[in-house]
């Protein structure tokens, strides 16, 4: 590539901009086939090794451990594969979107590969917050019941409000009136489910999955898959906003 | 019959939700090499988990060799956690390598990196879960040939019999020519035993079938390995040695992987070898002679692999890194090259005296954690003993230059159950511990603000092969425990803090240093009674080391604690780092004498034998200080 310059730039630290003047790149990327085994620390590090790959002007923050200037998106549960996982990252000069788009491409393993990229107003919330509604598509695989008596395990958890579970040895409670917006059945073995992370929790789909089963008294799938396939964020007056905008207009209708 | 060549990670895939760290199993890693097309198909293991065999130097090295190769492919594979093992084991799957996932019994060739002796039953573990013959004789003509290598190959006659070559010394070249050699001889339709006779001719590598253990007067208990009638192999077998290293890639590492490994971050080997003639190490005789890479080199290489891999940490690694005589001129020259991209350089050790302070504090930027010393030993008489050329003046400039240069906490490596010792060398520990720390006051301030600390960590001597105290048995665990008592109770300060390292493990590492061929039925036996992953404290059983060992007749301390005479021929005396066992005869004289041996980068040759045997020579960049 022409002009590519070695990364991120020879300047000083004390030469370079401050983070207001930074340029903030968003990125969506996907998580696909074996990477979905990834854990969040480990995804977070490879993605840092792509940005440094790619040539970008990343920013590095002030602190002792001078880090890149990045943020993730919301961590995936380990083994659930995305289309939608997003970071945004800092950097020092603006490069043309689509030359950034190539570069990162490059620098990306294909499982991971970016598949957009735009600027976006370096003064938007910090992602993982901000993205507070998500939609996921989970498919069983060898499920012992039908998907009616699926229905009804989660209705029963719906009407119950909340689920008590363990994650690792530490006992977790989500309210899951709040957390679940709808579930739609999509077919015989698949579904699709839109939830709403709080401040309280998040809802992770195959925990709704283990209380439904235990609630309507349903054997395990022989495998389950879970795949997020859209990340949005729900404004306080219910609007949802696209991760790339348009920031201020209407987003789609949420499921049910 | 040799196993299909076959995909088969659809079997793994499915065991991944149970298992931890599936990252582990999950290969396609950035700069790994997918397209494995052979035909000549060689699998590199690091016989335990990712996180650990995955930074290992070596394999690097060997991968890429190997993958250079038209013809030839070189893929890895780690030992699955037990988790995994069980899983796959239930489930009839045999272990698979990474970048094929193909059965480890598919492959033409299989070596081992032996790492450091508790990695042998993970050996085992390797080959039973691969459904390969544990002992090199069981195994069938189409069979997979059995290699290792690395730094415990200098005593690989307990492991021997699994064995089917090892490969002395570096390496990069030797195993490009023992897998050619291999490929001809199967293209010439040779049988397994004549494929083990043409890779004797291999320089460098030695074949245990092909040698008779002897036990007579003249040996240890364990014998001496001689060719077996009618074979013509060497009696001797000597190492091979690089002498252009300047010519091989200074990073080997080209993978970056997925997980957070052990030593996450890019490696650049900026020398090999060390002669400061320690007499306690093993690395320090084996991989004579010293050979640095020219400081351009190693900049220029460490900032293009950085660039090539994203990572943002590069370690300068060596046996002694800031022994390299342009030391100074490489970081300066990091320093320069990386300012501003948040990137960390990092020294594994520090040289004990005021420059390695100066180049600790050249890559530390802005954090000072703790600093590392080894002096080794407590008083100066013993440190003569042991060869480590360090006065108590050098000690007290180090510290208080470290101290001046803002660390505050100092960590402190010493051994006991050195030749020689006393109680008065063990007090010594003490009372250098507390000269350190009183340094750290003066220059710090005594409240307890200050935040001055010491750790010091003991070690016991494990005696090892080619080392000038390879007759020396091991210091007994009672002896152990008392000395370790004496130390606590002679330290007072708070502000010193001291660990020591589990002496069940030594006592294993100690055995297994020392044993012959026979040695094997113990690790047969250790790995029957459930020993594996040694290495991992939450994994190490004594109790099952000490039951396999009386299942064999043997007793583990006896074993380790056993002194050779001086003149007795030593179960690994059929290898040759090169070193000549007088040397090593002359130099535990000296030690016992207390005289010290300088070191031959600096003054002149001291006559070990190395670079005469080889031909080679010592390649200094510029001048050492
Ligand atoms: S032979 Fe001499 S110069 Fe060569 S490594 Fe040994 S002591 Fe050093």
């Amino acid at each position: 590539m022409s002009g590519r310059r070695t990364q991120p730039t020879d300047a000083r630290p004390q030469d370079l901009p401050t983070k207001a003047e930074l340029a903030r790149l968003r990125v969506e990327y996907g998580k696909d086939a074996r990477l979905a085994f990834l854990g969040h620390l480990d995804l977070i590090g490879t993605v840092e090794r792509c940005v440094r790959r790619s040539g970008l002007p990343f920013s590095i923050g002030n602190g002792f451990a001078r880090r890149m200037r990045i943020q993730f998106s919301s961590a995936l549960p380990v083994g659930a594969s995305s289309a939608c996982e997003l970071f945004d990252v800092r950097l020092t000069e603006r490069v043309a979107e689509d030359e950034a788009l190539e570069r990162l491409r490059e620098a990306a393993p294909a499982a991971l590969a970016p598949v957009r990229c735009a600027y976006v107003d370096g003064a938007l919330p910090a992602l993982e917050a901000w993205l507070n509604r998500a939609t996921w598509e989970v498919e069983l695989v060898g499920a012992p019941f039908d998907a009616a008596e699926l229905g009804a395990g989660i209705s029963e958890v719906a009407r119950r409000g909340e689920i008590v579970y363990m994650r690792g040895e530490r006992e977790k409670c989500v309210d899951v009136s709040a957390t679940l917006v709808g579930v739609e059945q999509v077919g015989e073995s698949a579904l699709r489910l839109e939830t709403r992370s709080t401040t309280a929790g998040a809802l992770r789909p195959r925990v709704l999955l283990d209380a439904a089963c235990a609630a309507a008294g349903l054997g395990q799938p022989e495998a389950v898959r879970v795949r997020r396939a859209l990340q949005r964020h729900e404004a306080e007056d219910g609007r949802l906003v696209e991760p790339f905008g348009p920031f201020g207009i209407e987003g789609r209708a949420p499921l049910s | 019959m040799r196993a299909r060549r076959e995909n088969l990670f659809h079997l793994i895939e499915p065991l991944l939700p149970h298992v931890e760290h599936p990252a582990r199993y999950l290969d396609h890693e950035w700069g790994s090499v997918q397209e494995q097309k052979g035909p000549f198909h060689l699998a590199m293991v690091y016989a335990d988990v990712y996180e650990v065999g995955q930074p290992n130097l070596a394999i690097s090295i060997l991968y890429n060799a190997v993958n250079a190769q038209e013809g030839m492919s070189c893929e890895r594979c780690f030992l699955p956690w037990k988790d995994m093992a069980s899983l796959m084991r239930e489930r009839g799957v045999p272990l698979l390598s990474l970048e094929g996932a193909a059965p480890l019994a598919s492959f033409d060739a299989i070596g081992f990196t032996l790492a450091h002796e508790l990695i042998a039953t993970n050996v085992l573990e390797a080959l039973d879960l691969a459904g390969i013959a544990l002992r090199s004789s069981d195994r069938d003509e189409d069979d997979p040939i059995i290699l290792a290598g690395g730094p415990s190959a200098w005593n690989c006659e307990p492991l021997a019999p699994a064995l089917d070559a090892v490969l002395l010394g570096d390496g990069e070249e030797s195993i490009v020519e023992v897998c050619a050699c291999i490929r001809d001889a199967r293209a010439e339709g040779m049988g397994r035993k004549e494929i083990l006779r043409r890779l004797a001719q291999v320089p460098g590598t030695y074949v245990p079938s092909l040698y008779d253990v002897v036990v007579d007067e003249g040996t240890t208990r364990w014998g001496r390995a001689v060719p077996k009638e009618g074979e013509d192999v060497p009696p001797t077998v000597l190492k091979r040695c690089v002498q252009d290293f300047a010519a091989t890639p200074a990073v080997a590492q080209r993978i970056v992987p997925y997980m957070g490994i052990v030593q996450d971050r890019l490696s650049v080997e900026v020398l090999r070898g060390c002669a400061r003639g320690c007499r306690f190490c093993q690395a320090g005789m084996t991989y004579r002679p010293v050979r640095e890479r020219p400081a351009g080199q190693v900049v220029s290489c460490a900032v293009d692999g950085l660039l090539r891999s994203g990572h943002n940490e590069v370690s300068l690694t060596s046996l002694s890194t800031t022994d390299h005589s342009q030391c100074a001129q490489i970081l300066s020259g990091m320093n320069e090259r990386l300012a501003g991209r948040g990137v960390r350089v990092s020294i594994p050790s520090q040289r004990l005296d005021s420059f390695g302070v100066e180049m600790a504090a050249a890559v530390a930027g802005g954090k000072r954690g703790g600093l590392t010393f080894a002096p080794e030993a407590g008083s100066q008489r013993l440190r003569d003993v042991i060869n480590k050329n360090v006065t108590e003046q050098d000690l007290e400039n180090a510290a208080r230059n470290a101290f001046e240069n803002g660390w505050r906490r100092m960590k402190l490596y010493f051994m006991m159950g050195l030749p020689t010792e006393t109680d008065e060398d063990v007090v010594g520990i003490a009372r250098l511990s507390e000269r350190v720390l009183e340094i750290g006051r003066e220059v710090v301030g005594r409240g307890p603000k200050s935040g001055v600390s010491v750790s010091i960590s003991v070690a016991v001597l494990v005696p090892k092969a080619f080392t000038p105290f390879q007759w020396q048995g091991q210091c007994r665990p009672d002896e152990v425990r008392r000395r370790q008592q004496l130390l606590l109770s002679e330290i007072r300060d708070r502000a010193i803090r001291v660990s020591y390292h589990d002496a069940g493990v030594s006592l294993v590492e100690g055995a297994l240093s020392r044993m012959g061929r026979a040695g094997f039925e113990l690790l047969l036996a250790a790995h029957g009674h459930g020993c594996s992953f040694d290495a991992w404290t939450s994994e190490f059983s004594l109790e099952a080391w000490e039951a396999a060992a009386a299942d064999c007749g043997l007793d583990l301390e006896d074993v380790a604690c056993e002194e050779f005479p001086l003149s007795a021929a030593l179960p690994w005396d059929h290898t040759s780092p090169g070193v000549s066992k007088g040397y090593l005869q002359r130099e535990w004289r000296r030690a016992v004498e207390g005289v010290t041996t300088p070191d031959c980068t600096r003054e002149s040759c001291t006559g070990c034998g190395v670079c005469p045997a080889l031909g080679v020579h010592n390649v200094i960049q510029g001048v050492r200080a």
